[in-house]
C-alpha cells in the first residue's frame, strides 16, 4: 500500500489543473468540521490513529508531538516506511527552518524567494527518499507539504500554485505507474486565497486507486479502510 | 439565447431592487463613494433607483493621501450629479502626523475606519451602501448583501442571516449599522461593461499612461500601477478577458498580511 500524504491539497485546484493522476479512480473532499481548528499535526495524528486527537495535542508543543507506531495503522504492516509524517517521523529541523523563514517574512527579515527555496529543497529531499523506497515496503507513506507551505505565502498567485500542482501530479503519476498496489492520496485540509496568501479550509482531499464509493468521509474514517486493505 | 445586454440588465435590476429595499428598511442611509469605478457605478444605480436623484448623502472618506485626480473627479461629479456630499476626514489623526510611513495598517485604521466611524456616529446612519464585489477579494467571498456590523465594525461572518430566494432579512438582534452591498454579485468585467453601456464617467487614473495604469484606486503611497497599455474602456475590457493579474495586485498587502499572521499564529506556525 502506498499513501501520498499531501498537506493542503485542495480539490478545486486538483480539478482546475486537471491533475488526473492525483484524482485516480475515485476522488472527493473530506470533512474535517469535527475539529475546532484545521491544525496539521492534529489532523495527521487523527488520520494515523482513527481517533480525533485534537484534545491530546497542545498547540505550543504540537510540532514535537510523536505517536508510538503501535498506536497507529502502521502496526498492521510487516514492513513500513513513513517519510516525514507529522506526529510520527516529522523532520523537525527541516520544518523549523521553514517556520523560521515564515516568521521572518512577516517581520520583514526574509523574502518569499528565500522561504520558497527552503520549501522546495525539503520537498526534493523527501521526493528522492520516497521514490527510492517504492516497491521495498508493505506500506510506504510519504508526506509532502509543498502545497501548504508555498500556498501560505502564494496561494493567490495562480502561476506559482500551478507549478506546485504540476509537481505533485508528476509525483502521483510516477507512483501510479510503478505499482498495482492500493494507493491512497490524502490531504489534511484544503486551502483558500486571502489576497496573495492561503488559509486552511475545513475540507481536505482524498483519492483512491480503487472505487470505494465514499461520500464526504472524515479523515478518521480512513483508518478502517486501511485496516481492511491491509487484511486483504 | 442570453446576451450580454440581458446579463447586464439582470445585474442592474437586482442591484436596483437591493438599493430600494435598503432605503425602505432603514431610516437614515448613506452611500460610500471612493470615486472608483465600482462606487461610481453604484452611485449611478442609486440615481436610477430613485429616478435621477439620490435621496440620501454620499460619503467620501478623505485620507488626504489620495491622488489629485480623485479629488478633481469627486468635485466635478458631485456638482454634475447634484450630490449631497459628506466628507469624512480624521483631522485629529492627521494633525498628529498619521501617515502610511508610520504603519500602513494603523494609518488605514485611523484615516479610513475611524473617519467612517466618526461620521456614522455624528450623522446617526443606520445603514451604508458599499460597492464591494465578491470576486474582488477572498475575504469578501463570504459577504452577504445585507451584512450587520457592531459598533466596532466587527463582522461576524459565521453568524449572518440567510438570504434565500433574494429575501434580505433585517436581523432583529442588536447591531450598530447595516452594510448593504448592491453589486456584490458583479464581477470586475461586469462593471466595465456596464460603465461602457451606460456611458459613465471614469477616473482618468484607470487609463494607461507610459505602459502603466491603476486597476484599483487607493491612497497614493499604498497603490502602484500595473503594467498595461489599455487606454480606453474597450481596451480595458479586452485586457480583463485575458489577464491573470489579481485586481488588487497594485494595493498594499498589509491587511491580508496582518490577517494571515494572526491565522498562522492561531494554527501554531508562528
Amino acid at each position: 500500500m502506498i499513501i501520498l500524504a499531501l498537506d493542503a491539497l485542495d480539490l478545486k485546484l486538483v480539478e482546475r489543473y486537471n491533475c488526473r493522476s492525483l484524482m485516480q479512480v475515485e476522488y472527493g473532499q473530506t470533512d474535517i468540521t469535527e475539529f475546532k481548528l484545521p491544525r496539521t499535526v492534529v489532523l495527521w495524528a487523527s488520520f494515523l490513529t482513527g481517533k480525533n486527537m485534537e484534545s491530546e495535542i497542545p498547540i505550543k508543543t504540537q510540532w514535537d508531538y510523536r505517536l508510538n507506531p503501535e498506536e497507529t495503522f502502521l502496526k498492521l504492516f510487516e514492513s513500513y516506511k513513513a517519510i516525514d509524517v507529522p506526529a510520527l517521523t516529522y523532520k523537525g529541523e527541516n520544518h523549523a527552518e521553514v517556520r523560521r523563514l515564515l516568521k521572518g517574512y512577516f517581520n520583514d527579515e526574509a523574502t518569499v524567494e528565500e522561504y520558497d527555496a527552503v520549501v522546495w529543497r525539503n520537498h526534493e529531499e523527501n521526493k528522492r527518499e520516497f521514490l527510492d523506497s517504492l516497491g521495498k515496503f508493505d506500506l510506504l507513506i510519504g508526506y509532502f507539504d509543498l502545497a501548504d507551505s508555498i500556498g501560505h505565502l502564494s496561494f493567490g498567485i495562480p502561476e506559482k500554485m500551478e507549478m506546485v500542482y504540476r509537481e505533485l501530479e508528476e509525483l502521483a503519476c510516477e507512483v501510479r505507474s510503478s505499482t498495482d498496489e492500493f494507493i491512497l492520496v490524502i490531504s489534511d485540509h484544503g486551502m483558500e486565497a486571502v489576497g496573495r496568501y492561503g488559509d486552511h479550509t475545513m475540507n481536505g482531499f482524498y483519492s483512491t486507486s480503487r472505487k470505494l464509493g465514499l461520500n464526504l468521509p472524515k479523515i478518521t474514517d480512513f483508518y478502517d479502510i486501511i485496516v481492511r486493505e491491509a487484511e486483504g | 439565447m442570453k446576451t450580454m445586454e440581458d446579463h447586464l440588465s439582470n445585474l442592474e435590476r437586482k442591484s436596483i431592487s437591493i438599493i430600494r429595499e435598503a432605503k425602505a428598511q432603514f431610516k437614515n442611509i448613506a452611500v460610500l463613494w471612493s470615486t472608483g469605478k465600482d462606487s461610481t457605478a453604484t452611485l449611478w444605480l442609486c440615481k436610477k433607483a430613485f429616478f435621477g436623484r439620490i435621496p440620501f448623502p454620499v460619503i467620501h472618506i478623505d485620507t488626504s493621501y489620495q491622488f489629485p485626480e480623485i479629488y478633481e473627479f469627486r468635485d466635478r461629479i458631485a456638482k454634475e450629479w447634484n450630490l449631497n456630499l459628506l466628507i469624512a476626514k480624521n483631522e485629529e489623526a492627521l494633525r498628529e502626523g498619521m501617515s502610511p510611513e508610520k504603519n500602513r495598517l494603523n494609518c488605514c485604521t485611523a484615516l479610513k475606519t475611524e473617519a467612517l466611524k466618526s461620521i456614522i456616529r455624528r450623522e446617526g446612519f443606520d445603514a451604508l451602501i458599499l460597492a464591494i464585489r465578491r470576486d474582488e477579494h477572498g475575504i469578501r467571498a463570504k459577504e452577504r448583501i445585507f451584512s450587520p456590523r457592531d459598533e466596532n465594525f466587527r463582522w461576524r461572518y459565521m453568524d449572518q442571516p440567510a438570504e434565500l430566494w433574494d429575501l434580505y432579512v433585517k436581523p432583529s438582534e442588536d447591531f450598530s449599522h447595516m452594510r448593504v452591498h448592491p453589486i456584490l454579485h458583479w464581477t470586475e468585467l461586469d462593471v466595465w461593461l456596464y460603465v461602457k453601456r451606460e456611458g459613465l464617467p471614469v477616473n482618468p487614473l484607470y487609463f494607461a499612461r507610459d505602459g502603466k495604469r491603476y486597476r484599483s484606486l487607493g491612497c497614493m503611497p499604498c497603490t502602484v500601477p500595473i503594467p498595461s497599455n489599455a487606454s480606453t474602456i474597450d481596451e480595458i475590457i479586452e485586457e480583463l478577458k485575458t489577464t491573470k493579474i489579481p485586481e488588487r495586485a497594485g494595493r498594499a498587502q498589509d491587511k491580508e498580511r496582518a490577517y494571515m499572521m494572526q491565522k498562522l499564529r492561531s494554527l501554531g506556525y508562528m
